[in-house]
């Protein structure tokens, strides 16, 4: 794993080495405390005593982990043999039997969407999908905090980790979804890596299996390059369509995923660009099954 | 002692036999006039090192050309030779197939991860196969299939790609330029196509126990995928038996077969092998040293699987890996399995091919033995119900077959892998 950049220190080695230790284990030990809160959560456990419990909003410097996760290893993941057998009662205690989920954020990062989009659609389940262990366990406790803080609300939504490129059909039926959102992926720059790269045609295939006629992909990003190639393969997949600007500015989930999301905070503040491209899945061919 | 066959195929007329050892394509005749004898064989002029090399020779000569346009200093990158503790380079051929009416022998090769097409032509008595295309791919081809009226190819890749490829069009110079016509994000294992009321699917199977349907020619369309077997395990074989097109057969890394009706996405049954295999597996079938523990099992994988049909009956045929042993299973028309036979064999199968008018099954078998018992093809024959031996009759050919196996080896490390289909089985990582 390559180590991210560190300025030049004053202190020997083993002091730094000293210090990083102890910063890693100050990091495991706040996430424990912060397990057992989602194990309580999730009904796995007797409540001991609440005081016990972490229940502030989590805070990310205890979570991070580096920007990449390898798509095609494989990762010790826990998936549904098939949408039938998925348990939602656990992500969604309280609406789960309300409805199916309609809403996917694929690769949801710290998982500012899905709360901006919670109180937007009510009505709707959705579900945020993210690769990496720590952030999606910050996700579920920031989800767990504010249903704490927030009687009633943020019911309908939860976070799954889960390698969307790989079993997005063990979760989702045909037609199942109506939005899926694809805010500021990986963007995998080298040449080889590209089938890496979240949006390919081979995998908008299955996008459009799971997404119902009519529904939308969202995409997000801050390199050009990224969204060209997006806007390329989604242009060349016969079931998807380009929406027009007007229909973007018009949209209220275009507004949320531009402001709300942490990597498009950051964008904002670094002053860069950021790159919409919204299509509309369209009808099957009559002579397809 | 000589080198076992890694591959057996016999095309359905049950006259000719295809097999291949190490590099090298065979082809023996069955019956009649020809029978025990070679008349066709191709070696692979190509090794591994060979894409290797033509790559870093691009690399030289654009370096070269930009030295003498500008002033830079450049390290010219070396041309890669392998040093004496290399690991051992294998220029496998890793599969054959036959299209329909032995029309063409498709084979995969992994020297340069190419797609082989030869012509078969049994009325020349020098050599009965052609190469008439040799299709480099980006990624090593793992399965393919040929479409029925014979002039498209659908090749599986192990990067999770499926292209389709024309028998008989130009060969494409830069296979990046090849645009895959559906993909997984994962190894695939099996490739077929199949038509069901005048409209045509594929089917994939893949490393991560998924078998997929889609839409063919129109591949963006996603049919479904097969659920409800809790295959926990890759997919390694898929079959759809001759007698009705609706049903599928999947087998793996699971210690059970499925039933599919795939058109109606419909899991119909399952029936384990369990029982019957355990007693078979040795320390071979461990898990690979970094991996292994104490509480490591004994690992079984189906690496073939046949169906046959015999006195109005269908039987299954189920070899797993590395086992000296077939399963016979009869599929009933209330579409049950029900276990008939487990049927010994002296040696380990390597790979098994079927004859289904005669049912006859000729195996190629794992035999380090020299002088008179050094066969290295065993014939097996379905009748009245059971698997019998048929070697003692077959005698000749087989013996002769194995006198006209030209490779030579001083020992079992210099065989091949023979064995490779566990190798799909998922480690986790983290």
């Amino acid at each position: 794993m390559p180590k991210p950049y560190q300025p030049p220190s004053n202190k020997d080695k083993e002091t730094q080495l000293k210090e990083q230790r102890e910063a890693e284990s100050k990091r495991k030990a706040y996430r424990e405390v912060k397990f057992e809160t989602r194990e309580v959560a999730q009904a796995k456990k007797k409540v001991k005593h609440e005081n016990e419990l972490n229940l502030d909003l989590p805070r990310k410097r205890y979570y991070r982990q580096r920007a990449h996760s390898n798509p095609f290893s494989d990762h010790r993941l826990d998936y549904p043999r098939s949408p039938s057998e998925m348990d939602w009662s656990k992500l969604y205690p309280e609406t789960f039997d309300k409805s199916k989920v309609e809403i996917a954020d694929i690769g949801c990062g710290y998982g500012g969407l899905l709360i901006k989009l919670s109180p937007e659609f009510p009505q709707s389940l959705i579900l945020g999908m993210e690769i990496r262990v720590q952030v999606t366990q910050y996700v579920q406790d920031r989800i767990i905090a504010l249903r704490k803080t927030h009687a009633e609300q943020y019911q309908n939504i939860a976070v799954l980790r889960s390698n969307a490129m790989k079993f997005l059909p063990n979760f989702f039926t045909k037609g199942q979804l109506s939005k899926i959102f694809f805010c500021f992926p990986d963007p995998h720059f080298k040449q080889r890596k590209h089938k890496a790269r979240i949006v390919t045609n081979t995998l908008l295939s299955e996008y459009a299996f799971v997404l119902k006629e009519g529904g939308v992909i969202y995409t997000i990003t801050d390199v050009e390059d990224l969204h060209n190639w997006m806007v390329q393969h989604l242009d060349e997949h016969p079931l998807f369509e380009r929406l027009s600007k007007d229909w973007e500015s018009q949209d209220k989930c275009v507004e949320i995923m531009y402001n709300s999301t942490e990597e498009g905070q950051k964008v904002t503040r670094n002053n860069g660009s950021k790159w919409i491209a919204c299509y509309k899945r369209l009808p099957t061919p009559d002579d397809c099954e | 002692m000589k080198h076992p066959f890694q591959i057996v195929l016999a095309n359905e007329a049950g006259t000719h036999l295809f097999s291949s050892v190490k590099n090298q394509i065979l082809v023996f005749g069955l019956t009649g006039a020809s029978q025990g004898k070679l008349i066709g064989s191709w070696i692979d002029p190509v090794d591994n090192l060979q894409p290797l090399q033509k790559q870093q020779q691009e690399k030289i000569k654009k370096l070269v050309t930009e030295v003498e346009d500008g002033d830079k200093k450049v390290k010219v990158p070396k041309i890669p030779t392998p040093g004496p503790g290399a690991p051992p380079i294998y220029n496998y051929i890793r599969s054959l197939y036959l299209s329909h009416q032995d029309k063409y022998l498709i084979g995969i090769s992994d020297s340069d991860k190419s797609v082989l097409v030869f012509e078969i032509d049994y009325q020349n008595n020098e050599n009965c196969i052609n190469l008439i295309k040799r299709q480099i791919f980006p990624k090593r081809p793992s399965s393919i299939t040929v479409d029925e009226e014979d002039d498209t190819i659908i090749v599986a890749d192990k990067f999770g790609d499926v292209y389709s490829m024309d028998i008989k069009g130009p060969v494409i110079d830069d296979e990046k330029k090849l645009a895959p016509i559906l993909g997984h994000v994962s190894m695939l294992s099996e490739v077929l196509i199949v038509k069901r009321n005048a409209k045509k699917f594929i089917i994939t199977g893949d490393r991560d126990e998924h078998i997929r349907i889609t839409n063919y020619p129109k591949t963006y369309v996603v049919k479904d995928w097969l659920f409800g077997a809790d295959h926990k395990e890759f997919i390694s074989v898929l079959n759809i038996p001759k007698f009705d097109d609706s049903l599928l057969i999947s087998g793996g890394g699971d210690d059970f077969i499925s039933l599919w009706n795939w058109h109606e996405s419909k899991f119909i049954t399952k029936f384990s092998i369990k029982d019957y295999v355990t007693q078979f597996l040795t320390d071979s079938h461990l898990p690979p040293e970094r991996f292994l523990t104490e509480e490591s099992e004994r690992e079984m994988c189906i690496s073939e699987l046949i169906v046959l049909t015999s006195d109005s009956k269908h039987y299954i045929v189920i070899l797993c890996e590395n086992i000296p042993a077939l399963i016979l299973l009869e599929l009933t028309s209330d579409l049950t399995f029900n276990y008939v036979q487990t049927f010994t064999t002296t040696f380990s199968i390597v790979d098994i091919t079927a004859i289904e008018e005669s049912g006859t099954i000729i195996a190629s078998v794992d035999n380090e033995q020299d002088g008179e018992d050094k066969n290295l093809i065993q014939f097996y024959k379905l009748s009245n119900g059971k698997l019998q031996d048929a070697s003692i009759s077959n005698a000749s050919i087989s013996t002769s077959i194995t006198e006209l196996n030209p490779e030579i080896v001083e020992s079992r490390h210099d065989f091949y892998p023979l064995y490779s289909v566990n190798t799909l089985r998922k480690r986790s990582e983290h």
